[in-house]
């Protein structure tokens, strides 16, 4: 019975970690984005085979640190596949990005999604949209970028 | 399926002229390369984890295609992706095909490349009738549009590819710094 017991306790946890990650489609995104109006906004797109945007995760959690109070937010968007994704939150752990709110892209249409995004956006990583307090797209970052780029990019909007 | 990217590289009409590098730094003209009948411009990573998950397609497309006319140009671009690291990465990965190195991002300027993998198809004219990825999953068991397959198949045939324009998804093609 003390088996059965943890067992379930085991079994219950498993799915717990999955949903750490929570799905985002091409109906939520706006809404998402929209949630935090006020605030803004940095969305990174990121995956845990992407090297370069496992690099920048701590810059990110640290720069989200440094201006949170200012009214940064930044949330992170995996865009792993289902094979990948569940070393996903090891990963924004170990980055010191486990306070961030995460997500996992799980569009119906990849390419309605991305096109939503940014009409110059394949979908390649790393990749890291804007948002200024009325919610409106004013950049988006595609490939390695500095870490300072992108701060001074954030302080002009806060 | 999103149209724009494509009209915009039709509209370019003339067939692509580029020099590109072989490993060995030999000068390679597009024209080399070309197939008689349809190309293949493939651009790639030896560093990019979704470019290693195609390599064995790309090696299975290079061997069921390159003797029907079809002509593979498969490029480098990545400015921290140095051809003699390329060669090694060939041999060691068993690559069927051969890649060559494009430097300071040219070809993929002309082209608008922004990511690896991602493809460019083009017919016996120059025209691109296929652009982006190699099919919609970098886990094969879950591949449901097979896009280079079917555009291929289609060209090969005298027809229009159904699907003409596939979201590559992958790495950003890292560019020489100052090029576009």
């Amino acid at each position: 019975m003390a088996r059965f017991l943890l067992f379930l306790c085991f079994a219950a946890m498993l799915p717990g970690q999955q949903l750490l990650l929570k799905p985002v489609d091409e109906a939520s995104y706006p809404r998402l984005v929209s949630g935090f109006k006020g605030k803004v906004l940095l969305v990174d797109f990121w995956a845990t085979w992407c090297v370069p945007c496992r690099a920048e995760l701590p810059q990110l959690a640290k720069l989200q640190a440094k201006l949170k109070a200012r009214g940064l937010e930044v949330i992170t968007i995996s865009a792993d596949e289902p094979e990948t994704v569940a070393a996903a939150p090891k990963f924004l752990k170990e980055a010191g990005a486990a306070m961030l709110p995460a997500y996992v892209k799980r569009p119906k249409d990849d390419d309605k999604f991305i096109g939503l995004l940014d009409p110059k956006w394949q979908g390649a990583l790393p990749a890291l949209f804007l948002y200024d307090r009325t919610g409106k797209k004013v950049q988006a970052f595609f490939g390695e970028t500095p870490i300072a780029q992108i701060e001074s990019a954030i302080n002009k909007l806060l | 399926m999103t149209l724009a990217p494509l009209l915009s590289l039709l509209l370019l009409a003339a067939e692509p002229d580029f020099q590109v590098s072989a490993l060995n730094g030999a000068t390679v003209r597009y024209a080399d390369l070309k197939g008689s009948k349809v190309t293949v411009i493939a651009f790639v990573s030896i560093k990019c984890p979704i470019s290693h998950a195609y390599q064995e397609r790309m090696n299975r497309f290079y061997q069921r295609y390159a003797g029907k006319g079809v002509g593979f140009v498969f490029l480098d671009a990545n400015s921290n992706e140095p051809a003699g690291e390329i060669a090694q990465f060939a041999r060691q990965a068993n690559l069927a095909y051969p890649v060559y190195k494009d430097y300071n991002n040219r070809a993929a300027d002309l082209l608008g490349a922004q990511t690896t993998p991602e493809l460019f198809v083009l017919d016996a004219s120059g025209a691109v009738r296929y652009h982006g990825a190699i099919d919609d999953a970098a886990n094969e068991a879950r591949v449901k549009t097979h896009g280079l397959r079917d555009a291929l198949d289609a060209l090969l045939d005298g027809k229009s590819p159904a699907v003409v324009d596939l979201k590559a998804f992958g790495c950003v093609l890292k560019r020489v710094k100052g090029t576009s």
